[in-house]
């Protein structure tokens, strides 16, 4: 039972966090995980999208989240962050590519910073399974193709269809209930003529 | 010098007036290179969440992912608060010299006084728990004491202060005048407002044999340790500098500040009318019970 370590205040991270972070193979131990971590959370910050084995990508993704968020928390003039963002970025632009365009550009946002799909596995080939893992509000067209805008796709003419089934169902439930209504109106109407007549 | 530690407290019973409950300063010193950007600040003239966290950190859960449970936290949580409004649990740190009274169940009716300092704190929830060091008859004696303990009947903080190191236990080594503190030792009050002093003593460790390998633990309150080159060499080679840009152990290690604010959020109205309270029983003027005269 440990408390918590009040020192340091950290932003939560929108993504999901494994309980134990994995070890990788490392003839160099835990530096050498971290060495390689570092590499790839700068080729992501570099290139805004890579394609890697799933399990690195998993663990890349909560030290990027962590790296962004503190940026965005603590800023580059908060120099525990800055050596941060220095150990973690190995070419020197990146740190203020960091500061200066990914926390700005992050600032007001209430999800990930990151998205993590699942590739597919060339066949035959390598047995690790694939990833991509890329940055929010990167350039690149998307990784998942469009199907809501081509209105001639079959699932998108299934559901416009039900769409009109339903609106028109609405309609006659709408005109029934003013014609019954209506029918009412005239027979209180007949009924209070002949009372007072 | 061997030092043992008591579940309960262990030593001379020594009866001390104190006059005033001592004051809790309502300001935590806070590291010098946090940026509190925190906008969630409750209402005007209560305590940020950011100075909550360093006064009461045990209300914080337990950062390892696999023992959390809301429900569970939740009902320590009113318990705990349950807990302070009947006794007063005051704001204290490492290096806190401190007085706790407990009822002995064979010696009912007498209670035990303890003071010490406080080397250790850890666990959260209702099992928080504190290690009070003195020396006493040149036998050093640590007492764990958990903080909602109900067969405690009175914390009091004698002198507020920090130190330099998160805990102390490098006192066991060190020379008994540094572990000394005097049973009758009177409470030391602080002005209200004043942040919490940082002592910036070097405590000096006795020669080696030690409990703990001090010289690999990178000590900020512990005198220049002279000890062979070779020791050094070895410390210089089981050290890992890279430990601290792990970002993911530093965040498993934690609690999130917006969940931190979260949990305060739900206790702070409970906890302020505790400092209300306790602010009032220290203006309030005690009973001194009149002398007989000749």
């Amino acid at each position: 039972m440990n408390q918590a370590d009040v020192s340091k205040l950290v932003s939560q991270l929108r993504i999901k966090v494994n309980p134990r972070l994995r070890k990788f193979r490392n003839p160099g131990g835990p530096e050498e995980r971290l060495n390689k971590l570092r590499k790839t959370v700068t080729a992501l910050i570099k290139h805004e999208r890579i394609e890697l084995n799933y399990p690195r990508a998993d663990e890349a993704r909560m030290y990027a989240e962590r790296l962004i968020s503190d940026a965005i928390r603590y800023g580059d003039c908060h120099k525990t962050t800055m050596e941060m963002a220095d150990y973690w970025l190995t070419e020197k632009q990146l740190v203020h590519k960091l500061f200066k365009v990914l926390a700005p550009r992050y600032q007001n946002y209430n999800v990930s910073f990151s998205r993590l799909y699942k590739a597919p596995r060339p066949y035959p080939g390598d047995k690790n399974l694939k990833a991509v893992l890329e940055l929010r509000g990167n350039p690149f067209p998307s990784v998942t193709p469009d199907t809501q805008s081509n209105r001639n796709l079959i699932h998108n003419v299934l559901l416009d269809e039900a769409k009109k089934e339903y609106r028109q169902k609405k309609y006659e439930e709408i005109a029934s209930k003013i014609e019954m209504e209506a029918e009412k109106m005239k027979t209180t109407d007949a009924a209070t003529k002949e009372t007072s007549v | 010098m061997l030092s043992f530690i008591s579940k309960k407290s262990n030593s001379i019973a020594s009866n001390t007036r104190n006059f005033l409950r001592h004051s809790t300063s309502s300001q935590a010193l806070k590291p010098t290179e946090e940026v509190n950007s925190s906008n969630n600040k409750p209402k005007d003239g209560r305590k940020s969440y950011a100075e909550f966290r360093h006064i009461y950190p045990e209300f914080l859960p337990d950062p390892k992912i696999e023992f959390r449970n809301s429900i569970r936290e939740k009902l320590e949580r009113s318990d705990m608060i349950a807990r302070r409004t009947l006794i007063d649990i005051p704001e204290f740190y490492v290096g806190t010299i401190m007085a706790v009274t407990v009822s002995d169940k064979h010696t009912p009716g007498k209670p035990l006084r303890f003071v010490g300092i406080c080397i250790k704190r850890e666990g959260c929830g209702l099992r928080s728990t504190f290690i009070l060091r003195n020396v006493v008859d040149h036998q050093g004696v640590e007492v764990m004491y958990e903080l909602y303990d109900p067969t405690i009947q009175k914390i009091e903080v004698l002198r507020l202060e920090k130190r330099l190191d998160d805990e102390l236990l490098y006192l066991r080594d060190s020379l008994s005048e540094f572990s000394t503190f005097d049973s009758n030792m009177e409470a030391e009050i602080l002005a209200e407002g004043t942040p919490v002093p940082v002592n910036p003593i070097k405590v000096q460790l006795k020669p080696r044999p030690w409990l703990e390998r001090w010289e690999r633990k990178n000590l900020k309150g512990v005198e220049k340790i002279d000890l062979p080159e070779k020791f050094f060499k070895r410390a210089a080679e089981l050290a890992k500098p890279y430990e601290k840009y792990d970002l993911m152990k530093q965040y498993m290690g934690t609690i999130p500040e917006e969940e931190q604010n979260e949990i305060f959020a739900e206790i702070q109205s409970q906890l302020h009318k505790l400092e209300v309270t306790r602010k009032k029983m220290k203006r309030k003027r005690t009973f001194v019970k009149p002398t007989k005269l000749a």
